[in-house]
C-alpha cells in the first residue's frame, strides 16, 4: 500500500480504512460486517487482504473490488471469541487463536473457494492471547492465558513445501509442540514474537516481565532463558526491530526499547517519557503512573460534591 | 424433583481440559518434609542473624525459596513468624537501603509477605500495620509497581 | 467541639498517607484490564471478578490495612476488579451512622457508575470496576476517586456524628429549659 493506508478498530464492531492525503488522514471504507467487538485486523501487504476477527466467533476475510472490500467468511469452527489473527509470511496462511482453547490454521481451498481451517488443540487449556509466524512460514508462536508461550508447527500439506531444518526443530507435521514456556511468575502471555531470524522467542507476559528465549535444538533445554522483571506496569505488545533490539509497550503508555543478546537484555531507554522535558510528549495525558500524580490525590471540590455537603448542611440550619 | 437434579450438575468441571488452580504452578520440588526442615534451620538462622544486628543477612536468608504451595502450613507459619520479627525489629530510617539490597526476586517475596502480613491483622499477629505500611512504602519506592502485579500473578501463595 | 469542625483538613495523621499511599499503588497496578471474552459461555463478557469461572483469569486477592477495623480488599482480575472497603466504626452511633450513609449510596449506584449494590460479607461497601470503565474514563481518576472516597468517608461520618450530637444537646437544652 505504500504506507498510506491504515486499517483501525476503535473499540467497535466495525473497521475503518483511512488513506493519507496530504497531511491528513481521510475515511475511505468502513468493514462492518461483525456484531461484536473486532478483537484483531491483520492486513497482507503482497496480496493486499484484510483478515478480520471478533468476539462474535468469526473471521472474514477481505479482498478489495470496485465497489469496495468484499467479506468473505471463513469457516473457524471455534465456539468461544477470535481473540488475534496474523497473516504467514508468504499470505498463504493466517491463524486466528480463540477463547475455545484453539488455535485455527486457515488456509484457502480452492476447490470450494472459501477458506478452511485445522486447528491446534492440545496442550492448550486457555483463552490464546497472541500468535505470531516464524520467517519460514510453519512455525507458529502462541501466548496463552495459562502463563504459557508455545512454539507450534503449522505445516499444512499442499500448501506448504518442506521447511528448511531450524533451531525449533526439523520433523515438523502438523502441531507438533516445539516449545513451550512458562512466564517467571504466573502471569498471562499477552503478546509472543520471534525475532527477524526466527531463531529467539520474546514474549512480554502480565507478571511485568520480558522474557527471550534462545533455543538450543529440538528436545533439548534452550541455551538462554533470559527474564527481565521490570518495576513498571506490564507490557501488552513487543515487536523485534533487529536480532538485538526490540520495543515493547503496554500499561505504562510508553514505548520502551530493550537491547540484549543471549547473555542477557536490559531497558535501554523510552521513547515517549512524559517526564524528560526535551521532547513534546506524545501521549497529553499518561494514565499509567509511574509519576505519582500529585500524591494522595484530592479530585478537589467539584460542583457535585459541594451539592452533596450542602444538603447535608441544609438541614442543620434549619 | 429427582428428575431435575442433572440441572445443577456443573459440566464444566467434567471437561477434562478444564484448567485447575492446582495446574498453573509447579510444586515445590523439595517435598512437604524438606520444606519443613529448610524453614526450620532458616529460621533459626534468622534469629541468630537478627541477635548479630545484620539485617539484610536475615532477610535475605528468609526471603530465599520460601515455602508455597499447598500442605505446608507449618512451614509457612514458621517463615511467617521469623519474617515479622526481623520486620518489627527495624528502624524505619533503615528500611530504604537494606530493601535495595535484596534481589527482585526478594523484592517480590517480601512483598507478597507484606500482603499476607496486612490481611492476617487482628488476628494473633504481633506487629501493627504503620510497620508493615512504612515497609510497603519503601519497598513499592524501589521496586515499583511491578513488584505488586507479580505479587498478584504468582500462583505460589507464600 | 462544633469548632474542630470547621478546621481545614487537618494534616492527614501519620498512619493514613502510607495507608492510602499503599491502597493507590495496588490499585494503579491492579487496573490493568483488557476485553475478556468469557472462554466458558459463548458470546458472553462478564466481569471475570464476579462469575468466578476460570481460575486461570483470577488473580491473588490483596488486603490493605491499616488496623483491624480498616482495610480495603482488592480482588484482581482480567477483565475486572473488585474493590471492598472496611470503614472505621468505633462505636454504635459511627456503626448506624456508616450503615445509613453506605445504604444511602448503594441505592443510588447506577449514579455513581462504578459502585456495587452490594458489599463483599465482612466489608461495608464494595466497587466494582470493569474493563468498559476503565476504556471510557482516566485511569488515574478511578483511582483519585477511590481515594477521595476513602479520605472523605471518615471525615463525613465524624461530621454526622457532631452534628447528631450537637442537634442532641439543642434538644435536651430547649427540652430541660422549660423546667428552668
Amino acid at each position: 500500500m505504500g504506507n498510506t493506508e491504515v486499517a483501525v478498530c476503535a473499540n467497535s464492531n466495525e473497521a475503518q480504512i483511512y488513506a493519507r492525503v496530504g497531511d491528513a488522514w481521510e475515511l475511505q471504507h468502513t468493514l462492518a460486517e461483525h456484531d461484536k467487538l473486532i478483537t484483531a485486523i491483520s492486513w497482507a501487504p503482497q496480496s493486499n487482504r484484510i483478515v478480520t476477527c471478533s468476539q462474535d466467533r468469526n473471521a472474514y476475510v477481505w479482498t478489495p473490488t470496485e465497489n469496495g472490500w468484499k467479506p468473505a467468511l471463513v469457516l473457524l469452527r471455534i465456539n468461544r471469541a477470535a481473540t488475534c489473527v496474523k497473516w504467514s509470511p508468504k499470505e498463504d496462511k493466517f491463524a486466528v487463536g480463540s477463547g475455545a482453547r484453539t488455535i485455527a490454521v486457515c488456509s484457502f481451498d480452492e476447490e470450494n473457494n472459501w477458506w478452511v481451517s485445522k486447528h491446534i488443540k492440545k496442550p492448550l487449556r486457555s483463552t490464546v492471547l497472541s500468535i505470531d509466524w516464524h520467517p519460514n512460514n510453519v512455525l507458529l508462536a502462541a501466548g496463552a492465558a495459562d502463563a504459557k508461550a508455545y512454539v507450534f508447527s503449522a505445516f499444512i500439506k499442499g500448501v506448504d513445501s518442506k521447511p528448511e531444518p531450524t533451531v525449533w526443530g526439523d520433523r515438523l507435521p502438523f502441531g507438533t509442540i516445539c516449545g513451550e514456556f512458562s512466564s517467571p511468575s504466573g502471569g498471562w502471555v499477552h503478546d509472543v514474537a520471534f525475532s527477524p531470524s526466527g531463531d529467539v522467542l520474546g514474549f512480554v507476559a502480565h507478571d511485568s516481565s520480558l522474557n527471550v528465549v534462545y533455543p538450543s535444538g529440538p528436545g533439548a533445554p534452550p541455551t538462554a532463558y533470559i527474564s527481565v522483571k521490570l518495576t513498571s506496569l506490564p507490557f501488552l505488545n513487543l515487536a523485534f526491530t533487529s536480532e538485538t533490539q526490540l520495543i515493547a509497550a503496554g500499561h505504562d503508555c510508553q514505548p520502551i526499547v530493550f537491547t540484549g543478546s543471549s547473555s542477557g537484555w536490559a531497558l535501554s531507554h523510552s521513547l515517549d517519557d512524559p517526564t524528560s522535558s526535551s521532547s513534546r510528549p506524545l501521549t497529553p495525558h499518561g494514565t499509567g503512573s509511574r509519576v505519582p500524580s500529585g500524591g494522595v490525590g484530592r479530585l478537589g471540590n467539584n460542583e457535585a460534591f459541594n451539592m452533596f455537603k450542602a444538603a447535608d448542611s441544609k438541614q442543620l440550619d434549619s | 424433583m429427582s428428575e431435575y437434579a442433572f440441572r445443577k450438575i456443573d459440566i464444566d468441571a467434567l471437561d477434562e481440559d478444564v484448567i485447575l488452580p492446582s495446574d498453573l504452578y509447579d510444586p515445590d520440588p523439595r517435598g512437604p518434609d524438606g520444606v519443613l526442615s529448610d524453614a526450620k534451620s532458616k529460621s533459626a538462622e534468622v534469629r541468630n542473624l537478627i541477635s548479630r544486628g545484620d539485617t539484610v543477612g536475615a532477610l535475605s536468608t528468609i526471603l530465599t525459596e520460601p515455602p508455597y504451595g499447598e500442605g505446608v502450613d507449618e512451614a509457612k507459619d514458621l517463615t511467617t513468624t521469623a519474617l515479622l520479627l526481623i520486620l518489627n525489629s527495624t528502624r524505619s530510617t533503615e528500611i530504604p537501603a537494606i530493601v535495595k539490597e535484596l534481589s527482585p526476586e526478594q523484592q517480590d517475596h517480601l512483598m507478597a509477605y507484606l500482603y499476607k502480613g496486612m490481611a492476617a491483622l487482628g488476628q494473633g499477629t504481633d506487629v501493627s500495620g504503620s510497620v508493615l505500611l512504612t515497609w510497603h512504602e519503601k519497598l513499592t519506592e524501589v521496586a515499583g509497581v511491578g513488584c505488586i502485579v507479580r505479587v498478584m500473578t504468582d500462583r505460589r501463595t507464600l | 467541639m462544633l469548632t474542630l469542625r470547621s478546621a481545614p483538613a487537618s494534616p492527614q495523621s501519620n498512619t493514613l498517607r502510607p495507608y492510602l499511599n499503599a491502597v493507590r499503588a495496588t490499585l494503579t497496578a491492579s487496573l490493568t484490564l483488557e476485553n475478556f471474552s468469557s472462554q466458558v459461555v459463548e458470546r458472553h463478557n462478564k466481569p471475570e471478578v464476579e462469575t468466578h469461572t476460570s481460575p486461570e483469569v483470577l488473580l491473588h486477592p490483596l488486603v490493605v490495612s491499616r488496623n483491624e477495623s480498616e482495610r480495603v480488599l482488592i480482588e484482581p482480575s482480567v477483565n475486572s476488579i473488585r474493590i471492598s472497603i472496611a470503614i472505621k466504626q468505633a462505636d454504635e452511633i459511627e456503626k448506624i451512622l456508616c450503615h445509613k450513609f453506605t445504604r444511602f449510596m448503594m441505592m443510588r449506584a447506577e449514579g455513581f457508575v462504578i459502585l456495587r449494590r452490594k458489599p463483599l460479607p465482612g466489608y461495608d461497601i464494595s466497587f466494582l470496576i470493569t474493563n468498559f470503565h476503565s476504556e471510557s474514563m482516566l485511569k488515574h481518576k478511578l483511582v483519585d476517586f477511590i481515594i477521595q472516597f476513602m479520605e472523605d468517608v471518615d471525615k463525613e461520618i465524624s461530621e454526622m456524628k457532631l452534628s447528631l450530637n450537637a442537634r442532641a444537646r439543642i434538644v435536651a437544652e430547649s427540652y430541660l429549659s422549660t423546667f428552668a
